[in-house]
Order: structure tokens, then sequence, then C-alpha cells
């Protein structure tokens, strides 16, 4: 900027006024023509419509499934076997929402998974903040090599260790320790975990005395049907798609100026200090969008919810795409009827991401550009 | 006097203190490069602790056969290569699986990366309505996943007042968006190969599933362009280079980076989604009897040829990076 003001020809007063009396001179006809007539305007003109409408025919493809499921969710039964029937409903009922809501336990699937998500959400966000700072700004032994387990735990798919994962928590034991302290203990020798363990209940695992005789029994906690498994792998960074969480926070971190944290250190704050509050506030808009992916990938997800949650004891989002008792019915427009259900249960399901969209799409977008992600 | 000699001996004091103490403990660089550590501390933990038996067990299973016994856990059985036999030569249906879902990923990899490529670069023209456009296009990223893709999988609902539908059994063909016929009569005209045609047809058909799943790719080449210094751009219109010349010359080379991580994302990610036809038929395997072992063999051999196609698709690509020097 500096170097173009100083550097630019000096405009003379004379050119100035060469320049007006020759604007004057030509008819204003002369004038559009030369603005308009040429081909540089007319491809801009005919760019700007090509582009306007590819952009509106892709969001038109993006969003015409909402609207047939929004249609779809306030059709009353008779439209579905209705051929004239296409987007507006004739039968208009909202009997969908009304069942769904009342018989499919929505509302404590939705305290459920609102817990859950959002602990997780706010677990894997720091994590993976820790990690990926460490990972950008830290040149220790063996930091190429923590990056490569973590594109490893990116890599390998969920599914490969799916069961290892149900077994691992089902029977979790770190490295036999448990099977140690309690040996062959009876529930009244290990009672002193009792205070320790009366806590788990809060994320919904067995109540303690059949908790603890379980223990026993097994030489292990069983962990499955609680939070806790969900919350132990978000803790140490192995949570859904967390590799790509700290890839991402990876390369935010390092266009972060190393000047800021330097000037930091001189001032005599410590490496967590600097971090907590020089770091993490700069962060704010790549920790939201973080947050976004976490937290709706999880209250959307169906893998570790159905592996982990075995009995219908808490009931979580995927137990609410399930067809009402009271729609349940046999005629010929059953089928189109049941799906119409099932999207309804996937809209009530979505509407609250959708509405924390809204208010977080321009961190989304934010923290995304000042990643200035970069690929060496 | 007194003053200055006190202010000679305590500036030779301190000189004095200052090498002692850097003698006693690490210099700053080692000590920073320590408290690191500290930071990737739960990751290592867990890796070490959960991630790395958890792998380690499911590559026991591939080999064993599993019983869970009430009160002493569960008791595995070693036998070998069975799991794999039964996978390989036993199923039917696993080999045939494996080609076609390979097979997707060719045709899904460039799909992705050309759109989001082309998305991302008119998303970051300056117009009316661009912050609209680009919510909106983002909104798969942030719903169209897990619960959503299996009730999407099951919707019948697209297809209402279509004829032959109504059943709910069988797709018709005027649900398509082009047909086959016209794009061929596009291009009878061009002297291009029927397997373009026929990529064409299939990639503009399955424009809503590449759109929902380009999201995370157009985040990151939305980044990458950001991250182009405007002076460059400048410097090209003033040497009077077009649009086209401008993206070839400068966009192109400048995003290839992006492109290699985007390639290698877009392979891990379609082939760890759970709409993908092979981990649809390994998880359709786990509820079987013995399944678990022998979805966790699969699983594996699955695992061993993606990391494969992975590895090679990074070595070619990496040739063609361009990587700006840095100064």
């Amino acid at each position: 900027m500096n170097a173009q003001q100083t550097g630019s020809p000096q405009i003379t007063k004379e050119t100035k006024n060469k320049i007006r009396v020759e604007f004057e001179r030509t008819p204003l006809k002369e004038r559009l023509k030369a603005k308009f007539i040429n081909m540089a305007f007319v491809g801009g003109v005919i760019w700007y419509i090509v582009r306007f409408v590819l952009l509106l025919g892709i969001s038109y493809i993006v969003l015409y499934p909402f609207f047939t499921q929004i249609a779809g969710s306030f059709m009353g039964r008779n439209d579905f076997v209705d051929v004239t029937v296409m987007l507006i409903p004739k039968d208009f009922s909202l009997d969908m929402y009304k069942f769904i809501l009342l018989e499919n336990q929505y509302f404590s699937a939705f305290g459920n998974t609102l817990l859950l998500s959002g602990s997780t959400a706010l677990i894997q966000t720091f994590i993976c903040c820790l990690i990926a700072y460490g990972l950008a700004k830290f040149k220790f032994k063996g930091s190429g090599l923590v990056f490569m387990a973590v594109i490893f735990t990116m890599v390998v798919p969920h599914q490969t260790i799916q069961y290892s994962m149900f077994m691992n928590f089902r029977y979790f034991d770190i490295f036999g320790i448990i099977k140690f302290l309690s040996g062959n203990a009876t529930v009244g020798e290990i009672g002193f975990l009792n205070d320790i363990l009366a806590n788990i209940n809060i994320f919904g695992a067995e109540p303690t005395s059949k908790f603890l005789k379980a223990v026993v029994e097994d030489g292990a906690f069983n962990l499955n049907n609680s939070y806790w498994p969900l919350i132990i792998l978000s803790l140490t960074g192995l949570g859904f798609k967390n590799g790509l969480y700290v890839f991402m926070l990876r390369q935010f971190f390092m266009g972060v100026p190393n000047e800021l944290e330097e000037s930091a250190y001189i001032d005599g704050s410590g490496v967590g200090r600097t971090f907590l509050q020089i770091i993490l506030p700069l962060s704010v808009p790549m920790m939201i969008t973080v947050f976004l992916f976490a937290f709706s990938w999880q209250w959307t997800d169906d893998f570790y919810t159905t592996l982990f949650f075995t009995t219908n004891k808490t009931v979580l989002m995927p137990d609410v795409v399930d067809i009402p008792r009271s729609l349940e019915t046999q005629y010929a427009g059953q089928n189109l009827y049941y799906s119409a259900i099932r999207n309804t249960c996937g809209l009530l399901i979505i509407l609250p991401l959708v509405i924390m969209y809204l208010f977080c799409q321009n961190f989304l977008v934010q923290g995304i550009e000042r990643s200035g992600l970069t690929a060496d | 006097m007194t003053n200055e000699m006190k202010l000679n001996t305590t500036v030779s004091e301190q000189k004095l203190k200052a090498p002692k103490k850097r003698r006693g403990s690490a210099s700053l660089d080692k000590r920073k490069a320590r408290s690191g550590y500290f930071f990737v501390l739960p990751f290592l933990v867990g890796f070490i602790a959960i991630y790395l038996p958890m792998i380690w067990d499911s590559i026991v299973y591939s080999f064993s056969h599993v019983t869970i016994v009430a009160g002493e856990g569960s008791v595995t059985e070693f036998v070998g290569w069975e799991n794999y036999n039964e996978a390989l030569f036993v199923n039917p249906d696993f080999i045939k699986t494996l080609v076609t879902g390979i097979k997707e990923l060719a045709f899904d990899i460039p799909a992705i990366i050309l759109f989001s490529l082309f998305m991302a670069v008119l998303l970051n023209q300056k117009m009316a309505g661009r912050a609209a456009f680009r919510a909106i296009l983002f909104v798969p990223v942030i719903i169209s996943t897990g619960l959503m893709e299996s009730i999407a999988s099951q919707n019948i609902m697209d297809d209402m007042g279509e004829e032959g539908i109504a059943d709910g059994t069988e797709v018709s063909t005027a649900s398509e968006i082009v047909s086959a016929i016209d794009i061929e009569n596009l291009f009878a005209g061009m002297k291009v190969g029927t397997e373009l045609v026929e990529y064409v047809v299939t990639m503009i058909n399955n424009i809503y599933d590449i759109v929902n799943r380009s999201g995370v790719q157009m985040l990151i080449f939305l980044a990458g362009l950001q991250s182009i210094s405007p002076a460059i751009y400048e410097s090209c219109s003033i040497d009077g280079a077009t649009g086209w010349e401008t993206f070839w010359k400068i966009t192109f080379p400048m995003i290839s980076p992006m492109i290699l991580v985007n390639a290698v994302y877009t392979i891990i990610d379609s082939f760890t989604t759970d709409q993908n036809t092979v981990m649809r038929f390994i998880d359709g395997i786990y509820t079987t009897t013995n399944g678990k072992e022998i979805s966790s063999a699969m699983s594996w051999m699955y695992f061993l040829i993606v990391i494969l196609i992975v590895a090679a698709v990074a070595g070619i690509a990496s040739a063609f990076v361009f990587y700006q020097k840095k100064d």
C-alpha cells in the first residue's frame, strides 16, 4: 500500500484538467457506449448471471430434500395416496409432530443427547486445542511421531475397531490395574470405592451397588450404557473425527505468529498461561467451528450411540427414529407414509442443529478462512 | 561514589549469577520443548493406554474366536487364518463388494474434488448473496451425517407423485435429472469415449450425493484460496492475464497442496462413512454369528488396501504439487 502511494506518478493539475475537458467534450451516449458495450463488461454480466444461476441451482439441490420433508411432515394420511398432491398438503395435519413428540420419548432423548453432545464437544474442543497447540508450536523429541499417530487414528475406520472398542469398555481395565486392586475382594472390601463411584451415576452408569457387584464378577468396569466411553474417548482426543480437528487446529496455530508468544514469555507468563490467555482468545472462531462440528456430528451420531448403548435405558436420538404406535396403519400409502414419519423424526432431530448453525455459520467461515490452512 | 560502587557491585553480581543459573537448568528452547509433552499428554496417554490395545485386540480378534463367559470376562481362542480364509474364500460376496467399493472410490474422488474446487472458486468471488450461498452449501456438513444419512437412505419421499414409486420398491428412471441419451446426443459430435459420457451422466445424477459429501473439502479449498496473496493476482491482471489464465497459472498451482490434502481426506472420509458399500457389508457381517471376528478380519484387509491407495495417491500427487517457497 505504502509503496504504491509513494511510487505512483504524480498527477499534475494540467493533466487533470485535460482529462476533465476531454470527458466533458464526449457526449453522454458515447461515454455510455464506451462503458457498457465492450467485451469485458458483457462477459462480466454473462459470468455474473451464469454464476448466480449455478449457485442457485446447487443451493436448490441442497435444500430440495428439506422442502419435501417439511412438506411431507404436514401431510395427513390421505395425501400419500392422492396423486395430485405434490408439495402442498391438502389434508393438513400435525399428527406426526404430535405423536413423535409424545410417544417417541423425544424430550428425554433431547435432554440426554444434549448432555452427551455438549459435554463431549466441549471436552473435544479443548483437548484438541491442547494437542494441536503442542504439535504446532513445540519441537520436542517424537513430535513428528505423535502427529503421525493422530493421523493414524483418523485413517483407521471406526468399524475396524468397533468390536474391540465394545469389549474394551465392556471390561474396562487399563493394564489390569483394577483386577489387581480388587483381586478376590467382596463388595464390602472394596466399599472404599463407593464415594468415588457414586459420582459415576451422573453420567448414567449402573447404580453403585449393582455396579460394584459387576466389577467384582468381571474384574473390570462395565462402562457400556453410560456416557463414560465417549467421555474417555474425548478426553484422550480419540473421539469421532478428532484427528481432523487436531489437523485443522494445528494448521491454525501454525499461522499464529511466534512473536505473540515470545512477547508473552518476555512479560513473564508461563507456557500454560500464554496458551490460556493469549492463544485461546485468538482462536475463538476456530474453536467455535470445531465445537460446531463436534457437537453436530455427535448429535446425529448413530455409530457410537448404538455401539455403547445396548439397552433402552438411556434414550438417545437414534431411538427417536421410529413409527409412533398411534400412527401405525395398513393401507396403500403405507410405505410413503412411514417414510414421511421417519423424515419428520429427522427434522425434529436436526431442528436444534439448524438453529445453532444459523447463529454460528458466520464463525464457521471466518474460522476456516483465518486458519490459513497449508499442506506443508 | 558510593552509589556508583553499589551499582557496579550489583551489576557484577548479576553477571555472575546469570551464567550459573543457565548452567544449572536446561536452555529455554529445551524447557519449552519439554512443555510440549504436557500439551500432547492427554493424547499420548489415550493412545498408549486405550487406542493401541484396541488396535491390538482388533488384530487378535481377527485371528480368533471370542466367547463371552459371565464371571470370567471374554475367552479368546486362537484360530489362525480361519477368519481371513472365511472372508476371502468362503464368503461369496466379500471380494465382489470390495471391488465395487474401490470402483466407487475411483469415481468419487475426482468428482468430489473437482466439484468442491469449482464451488470454492465460485464462493471465493465477490458477489451479492455470497454469505447466504456459503451458509446453504455448508448445511450438509453439519446436518447430513450419521443418523440423517441413514434416514435419507430410506427416504422415498423425493420420488413422490411419480409412477411406480408408490410401493417404494423400485426407483424410476424419470427421477434422474438428466438421462444418458441427452448427454450422448450432446457428445455425439465430439469424439469422446463412452466411458467419459457415462462418467458425466453418473456424476450429474449423483450430484446431491456429491454436494453432500464435499462440504469439508470446500472449506479446506476456501481456506487455501484465502491464503493466496492478492498481490499475485494484481500483478497478473497488470500483465494482462485473463481470468482463465490466472486460474491455471496462479490459482491451480497455489491450491495444489490443498488438492493433495483433499484427495487424502476424501479417500479416508468416503471409505470410513457408513454409507460406503464395503462398510455396510462389513456392518451386516458384524451381527451374524462369529461375524464380529470375521468383520474384524475383513475390515483389516480393507484398511490395508485403502492405506495402499492413500499412499499411492499421495505419492503420485505429491510429485505434481507446487509448494510456494517461504523465506
